[in-house]
């Protein structure tokens, strides 16, 4: 490339760059085909993987064939699937996973009940179906469990719902009160929906609370927990805590062990979303406070604030835990995601990449009725062994 | 300073696949954790790697059969995944698979199913209806796809993956193991033969950029 070339140089130039990497001169007749294709494009369609997965086939496969045996090997082949397929629609049952389970509820304490009904201490497990609801009064206790998901307590003062059950998503939603959750499903499964925030579980245990004015706290114990609402995320590892209030949503997360004044300072910069002062105070304090164990607040902070507050809180952060190779200051300050995840996977707290999965594949609402697989799913579940 | 990671290595996620603490490609710790039997992690690479698989797919068989596919090819790579030595190949492998149940289609279709523009126009259309394009800009869709894929396979790929996939130059080196160079030269080539054919097809001009 030289410096001298001439105005259509230049311009054919810029727009080969927008051919390959989407920068440069937009090339008018690219985009029409872009527009143009967009409809053959991949839907991100959720993979749909066996229940159990098939042998790997054998390396040598081919290789001793006798070429004349293959007739034979055609008639076994044909057996093999009348075979195969009888023995599918008789254990069809067993093979197909369920798409609707009800959950199991049992008493701990005191009388909890599904819907009205009470759950005697002595009774068998009860089972809790999509759409209802199990209430706990002030001195009751329950358990929430479902065998491929984990188990929920749900502590007394608490309403849960039951909203979604299916083979990717299982979701409740606390109204109010307080559960304790162990979860062995994969990350992005189980979600909770609170009056002021969504709680994704990306692999761990925690416990939520959900005041009766629809605010929130989550405090983690192991692996990690999303906090989400319009937009606004908060990663919550465990150790560490996170508020959330309504319309506002999650707020700064921070480790338990931190400062006081550090404590003190995220509450007041959570508190004060109109008051540019005390917010202003309060990150000044955070800021002054700041260990390197508090890069998990610095780094959501810095979403938090806009000009120069960005600016000071980058400088502290990167003070306390230089950035990884690949993110620069004006990357940062101008929010650039890619970035972003680069410095937050580099704190070791959980890969981001768990987080935006889930943002990809998660649907925009809760379905009350989601038990049923697309057809398409259902036809592919059945072609597996 | 030490990492925060050592310094909060008690608190670390037991299902969290973490990719920073990973000397190797950013999605290696996510093939070797696949490899070791984590769903989440293959899902993960599902996630990474599907645009990709169906671009590969789009520009061999007809789009109608291309969602099918792209779930017989993770189903295909899942078990294989073991005996994947160096994972820093995952994504090159990965495409080969992809071509190879292209060809494999082919292969097992019957002689009168072969490959038919028209008719693969007319599933397209059955199975996903444009709602953004009228019959007319969707036909010409279908015209510029074919054309695509008439195209020599080193160009008609790279093509796809960028115009309909919506991947950049450097996403699709990254994605399929091609060199940037390569790439770079193919999509050049392509978008160059491309410009020819859809001139020569076009009609008199009437007014449109193509």
């Amino acid at each position: 490339m030289t410096t001298h070339q001439t105005d259509p140089e230049k311009e054919k130039m810029m727009q080969e760059n927008y051919l390959w990497d989407g920068s440069g001169t937009p090339d008018p007749e690219i985009q029409r085909l872009e527009t143009l294709l967009a409809d053959f494009r991949g839907s991100e369609t959720a993979l749909v993987l066996p229940a159990e997965l098939p042998a790997a086939p054998s390396k040598f496969r081919g290789v001793f064939v006798n070429p004349l045996s293959l007739p034979r090997l055609a008639v076994a082949a044909a057996i093999l699937l009348v075979f195969g397929v009888t023995l599918f629609f008789t254990m069809q049952p067993k093979t197909v996973p369920e798409t609707g389970p009800a959950w199991e509820v049992a008493n701990i304490q005191g009388e909890p009940q599904i819907g009205t009904k009470a759950i005697a201490a002595d009774q068998a497990p009860s089972k809790l179906h999509v759409g209802q609801m199990i209430s706990t009064n002030g001195d009751s206790r329950a358990s929430l469990s479902q065998a491929d998901l984990g188990e929920i307590r749900i502590e007394p003062n608490s309403r849960v719902r039951l909203l979604q059950t299916d083979p990717n998503r299982k979701r409740i939603q606390l109204d109010v009160g307080t559960i304790h959750a162990a979860i062995w499903a994969p990350p992005g499964t189980f979600v909770v929906d609170t009056p002021s925030a969504v709680a994704i579980d990306l692999g761990c245990a925690y416990t939520l609370q959900v005041a009766p004015d629809g605010s929130g706290s989550i405090r983690t114990t192991l692996g990690w927990v999303g906090f989400h609402l319009n937009g606004r995320d908060s990663f919550i590892p465990a150790g560490a805590m996170c508020s959330t209030r309504r319309e506002l949503g999650p707020g700064v997360p921070y480790f338990e062990e931190a400062t006081p004044a550090f404590r003190e300072g995220i509450a007041k910069f959570d508190s004060n979303p109109q008051d540019s002062s005390a917010r202003s105070a309060a990150l000044a304090m955070m800021l002054s406070e700041a260990r390197a164990q508090d890069a998990l607040s610095l780094w959501h902070l810095l979403s938090r604030t806009t000009g120069a507050e960005r600016a000071q809180v980058y400088a502290r952060f990167a003070a306390l835990v230089p950035p990884p190779r690949g993110v620069t200051r004006a990357g940062i300050l101008n929010l650039d995601q890619s970035m972003l995840d680069l410095w937050w996977n580099s704190l070791g707290l959980g890969d981001i990449s768990v987080w935006r999965f889930w943002e990809q594949s998660a649907s925009p609402q809760p379905s009350a009725n989601s038990q049923q697989l697309p057809q398409k799913k259902q036809s592919l579940l059945k072609q597996q062994p | 300073m030490a990492a925060l990671s050592e310094i909060r290595s008690s608190h670390a996620g037991p299902a969290a696949v973490n990719a920073c603490n990973d000397t190797g490609g950013p999605d290696d710790s996510l093939v070797r954790a696949a490899q070791s039997g984590d769903r989440a992690a293959f899902g993960l690479l599902y996630a990474r790697y599907s645009r990709m698989v169906h671009g590969i797919l789009l520009a061999r068989v007809p789009f109608s059969d291309v969602d099918d596919l792209v779930q017989d090819v993770f189903l295909q790579a899942l078990p294989r995944l073991a005996s994947l030595r160096e994972v820093s190949r995952f994504p090159g492998w990965l495409a080969s698979i992809a071509r190879n149940r292209a060809t494999d289609f082919h292969r097992r279709a019957k002689p009168n199913d072969e490959f038919d523009e028209e008719s693969v126009a007319a599933q397209s259309e059955l199975v996903a209806p444009s709602t953004r394009h009228s019959s007319h800009s969707s036909a010409e869709a279908h015209a510029v796809l074919d054309a695509i894929r008439s195209l020599p396979d080193a160009y008609r790929e790279p093509l796809v993956l960028r115009l309909v996939e919506g991947m950049t130059g450097p996403e699709i080196a990254a994605r399929t193991g091609l060199t940037h160079g390569s790439v770079r030269v193919n999509l050049h080539r392509g978008m160059l033969q491309l410009r020819e054919i859809l001139g020569r097809n076009a009609s008199p001009p009437a007014g449109g950029a193509l």
